[in-house]
């Protein structure tokens, strides 16, 4: 449901990973999903999975929080394990009415939804390392190159730090909203498709309000911040690689140097 | 530092694409603010106080009027920046204020936005975070805090401008009673300290009765410019603003009434607490309450 | 009127597991009941007046309206809503409808109401606090702070609440504007007869009006008396960070001097009577 929402779920720590620089660890993220992408044996995986379990272990994040990055894709993940499953043609093993589960069809599908897991793991653990400042920062900076194109970089930094800051505050806001129509028998949990839908209708309008009363107010805050959109900026923390990055860039480059050579070296891996 | 000469200023009111009326929100206002001073601005809602405070940081524009910020006119367009970073602005709604991730990335958005140093960023938000009392809190997320940490936030943040006067628009209204104390003692102890000339928006009469001056403003205009005793003693005058008079001063004024020796209104709890022990010590001998 | 019996309520909190925000509460609001209900920011007052039309239900215990357990299968929720009206903060920013005397209807058409019977509430509740007839056909923007407040106050009215519950209705507003919506609510009362449970910081506004005070803390209702004896626990209250009225604290103090009145004031009024009667009085030596 809209209320069980989270966003912007940085784990505070002081761990090596931390301290990397967002670049470092933006380019080892892309790096883990190109190396999940590189491997089709599910053996791999067991791999790619220790890797992980090896950096949340590093970065102090628990594991628990391992489980509930996934915890949110979880009908994904059981369709594509279903899907795959019933869908991959091969040596059948059992049939049940319509469907035939093969052999093929298991590893895929172990394939499939593990890759999807691995992936999303790794992009959560991004999202715990780092603040929304620091990538966001990390990704202007990666990215400053563009400017020069006309494409505002800086701008889109600056909505994507607003963006994580107001989020949770709107949903907030809804969920109030909710409250306090449902108080006036508006039936948003129960009653049918167009009682549900009345309801919407109730929120719409009151939330454009807050919405638009909420983004004059934070133009004008910034504005006397002194907020001009334009010229140049600088940083409190500016973005300089250190030797925690050096040792992460060599730790990525070895990590997918592995699987390079492993697949050059026997093609039917 | 702040000169004000009959400041007008109209807010258009469209009723349709065609038709638009005008309404005078400030009509005529005329202020001369020291440099230092702790200046308390009341008045009900619409009296045109925030307006006058958006003019202070040049978020609007006179229509009619002057206003001189240090010596400078505020129609200087291309000083705006220059004159803007003189105010620092808290405004009502701490949520709608503060745009960073954690307290410190929050109070670094201004300097950086003005290419400030790094180091001198630095510099800057531990100053200003110890002056609020958030230096412990610097890495949690603003969503952690409580209502009167927020606010105290967003007074760092306007102290990060590194202004020399601070205006807040309503700055406790959305607080609870201990909130409210917290961020008026932050607001007096950088008047006391640091000389910041303060000009303190608000309903709560009982938050100025430390104030060097109160101004009264209703319908756009001022009706009342004194020292709080001198306000807080004319009933009448409050009344037409709509505004409270503190418990203790209201005390004060009935007991004198009943003819029992308070000659002087009187504001703060302690002085109120010490003449009436006196009194009540002088009434019944001094001796007897020593036997007690 | 309504009762509760031992509620709990958590929220569950990945990062800290289980936080009780409610543990073991019970109550009773009777007929034609005034409580104001206080206490510090996060102490649980949201939480508890949310089970009370119930929007939130509760992990464990019982709520009775009128003998009625609530929880029970049977027992519809529309019927509580109806009867247990909720009026939450800034009401004022909930308003949706195209003209006040539509949004006012929403909530009894919502109950099944005719348009024509819920016309008639909503022409009633605007009556009563105190929006004249020319405004109905006009946008809820075109109002002033104070009369938007109190449409959106009618709009819960509409739906005849027998217990009427407020989140400090008076917040952001200027004094005058305050003390007109707690004029209306005491009018409220009067004519409706009904029940009001009043939520606020502010002791002040509370002490005036109720004729019971609930003070909750760390999740639980740790007072509940009549102003007068809630108010003279000034120790108890100023650990729960609870502020409280200044006359009250001015009055304590006076009494810990050694002038000797009964107890802490909970007004002006009071305090001056207190006092006058202490200061005029000649005392024989």
């Amino acid at each position: 449901m809209i209320r069980d929402i989270t966003i912007g779920r940085y784990y505070d720590s002081e761990s090596v990973i931390h301290r990397m620089d967002p670049r470092t660890k933006l380019m080892g993220v892309l790096v883990y999903i190109i190396s999940l992408f590189l491997v089709k044996n599910v053996c791999w995986y067991i791999g790619c999975l220790i890797v992980m379990l090896v950096l949340y272990k590093a970065a102090g994040v628990p594991f628990g929080y391992l489980l509930k990055g996934l915890r949110g894709i979880l009908l994904l993940l059981c369709f594509t394990f279903l899907f795959r499953m019933l869908y991959t043609p091969g040596d059948p093993l059992i049939q049940v009415w319509i469907f035939t589960i093969t052999k093929q069809g298991i590893l895929k599908a172990v394939q499939m939804t593990a890759r999807i897991a691995l992936m999303i793991s790794g992009a959560s653990l991004l999202s715990y390392t780092s603040t929304p400042k620091e990538l966001a920062d990390g990704l202007e900076k990666a990215f400053s190159g563009l400017e020069k194109t006309g494409i505002p970089v800086h701008e889109m930094a600056v909505i994507v730090m607003i963006a994580f800051r107001f989020i949770p505050i709107m949903l907030e806001e809804l969920n109030v909203l909710m409250d306090a129509q449902a108080a006036r028998g508006a039936k948003f949990e129960d009653g049918n498709i167009l009682e549900k839908c009345k309801g919407v209708m109730t929120l719409l309008l009151p939330l454009f309000l807050l919405t638009v009363r909420r983004s004059s107010d934070l133009a004008m805050a910034m504005e006397a911040r002194g907020y001009t959109g334009s010229g140049k900026t600088s940083r409190m923390y500016p973005l300089v690689y250190k030797k925690e990055d050096r040792a992460g860039y060599l730790a990525i480059l070895i990590y997918i140097s592995v699987f390079i050579i492993a697949r050059i070296s026997s093609l039917s891996f | 530092m702040i000169k004000i000469e009959n400041l007008v200023h109209n807010y258009t009111i469209w009723k349709d694409e065609n038709t638009k009326s005008e309404k005078t929100v400030l009509d005529g206002i005329s202020l001369d603010i020291p440099s230092g001073q702790f200046v308390a601005i009341l008045g009900p809602n619409g009296s045109g106080k925030s307006t006058l405070a958006r003019h202070l940081n040049v978020l609007l524009l006179p229509d009619e009027g002057t206003v001189w910020i240090d010596g400078k006119n505020t129609q200087a367009k291309e000083r705006l920046y220059e004159i803007r970073s003189r105010v620092g602005m808290v405004f009502q709604n701490p949520d709608n204020q503060i745009v960073g991730t954690s307290v410190e990335e929050d109070v670094a958005f201004g300097p950086e936005n003005k290419n400030v140093e790094p180091e001198k960023i630095r510099r800057i938000v531990e100053d200003v975070l110890r002056k609020v009392r958030l230096w412990e809190k610097r890495k949690t997320p603003p969503s952690k805090l409580s209502g009167g940490q927020k606010q105290r936030l967003a007074t760092a943040d306007a102290l990060a401008g590194l202004p020399e006067c601070l205006v807040l628009d309503e700055p406790t209204a959305m607080l609870d009673p201990s909130s409210r104390k917290e961020v008026i003692n932050i607001v007096k102890e950088l008047n006391q300290k640091e000389g910041m000339t303060i000009i303190l928006i608000t309903h709560h009469t009982d938050e100025v009765v430390d104030a060097d001056r109160i101004i009264l403003m209703k319908d756009g205009k001022i009706i009342g410019d004194d020292i709080p005793k001198k306000i807080f003693a004319d009933r009448s005058l409050l009344k037409r603003a709509k505004m409270d008079i503190p418990p203790v001063v209201e005390l004060g004024m009935r007991l004198k009434k009943q003819k029992i020796g308070l000659d002087e209104p009187v504001l703060h709890e302690q002085e109120m607490i010490r003449k009436i022990t006196e009194l009540y010590r002088s009434k019944c001998g001094g001796w007897k309450d020593a036997a007690r | 009127m309504l009762q509760g019996k031992h509620i709990t309520f958590s929220y569950q909190d990945p990062a800290k597991g289980k936080t009780d925000v409610l543990a073991d509460v019970s109550f009773e609001i009777r007929e034609h009941d005034f409580i104001g209900l206080i206490g510090a920011s996060g102490s649980g007052k949201t939480t508890l007046i949310k089970h009370l039309n119930g929007l939130l239900k509760a992990e464990s215990g019982e709520i009775f309206f009128k003998g009625k357990n609530i929880y029970s299968k049977k027992y519809p929720l529309s019927e509580l809503r109806k009867k247990v009206g909720l009026v939450f903060q800034y009401p004022e920013q909930q308003l949706f409808g195209r003209t006040i005397l539509k949004d006012v209807m929403y909530g009894p058409l919502n109950l099944g109401m005719s348009e024509e019977e819920a016309g008639k509430l909503a022409k009633e509740s605007l009556e009563l606090v105190g929006i004249p007839e020319e405004y109905y056909q006009m946008s809820p923007m075109e109002l002033s702070g104070g009369q938007k407040r109190c449409a959106a106050i009618a709009g819960v009215l509409a739906m005849q609440p027998e217990i009427l519950v407020l989140d400090e209705p008076a917040a952001g507003l200027d004094p005058e504007t305050k003390h007109e919506i707690f004029e209306l609510l005491c009018r409220i009362r009067e004519k409706r007869n009904n029940a009001i449970v009043l939520v606020s910081h502010h002791m002040e506004d509370v002490a005036q009006f109720a004729n019971r005070v609930w003070v909750m803390y760390k999740g639980k209702i740790a007072m509940d008396g009549t102003p007068e004896e809630v108010y003279s626990r000034v120790e108890e209250l100023e650990e729960m960070n609870i502020g409280i009225p200044q006359i009250t604290h001015l009055t304590y103090s006076l009494i810990k001097e050694g002038v000797p009145l009964p107890r802490p004031a909970i007004s002006v009024e009071e305090a001056e009577k207190m006092l006058a009667e202490i200061l005029k009085e000649e005392k024989p030596l």
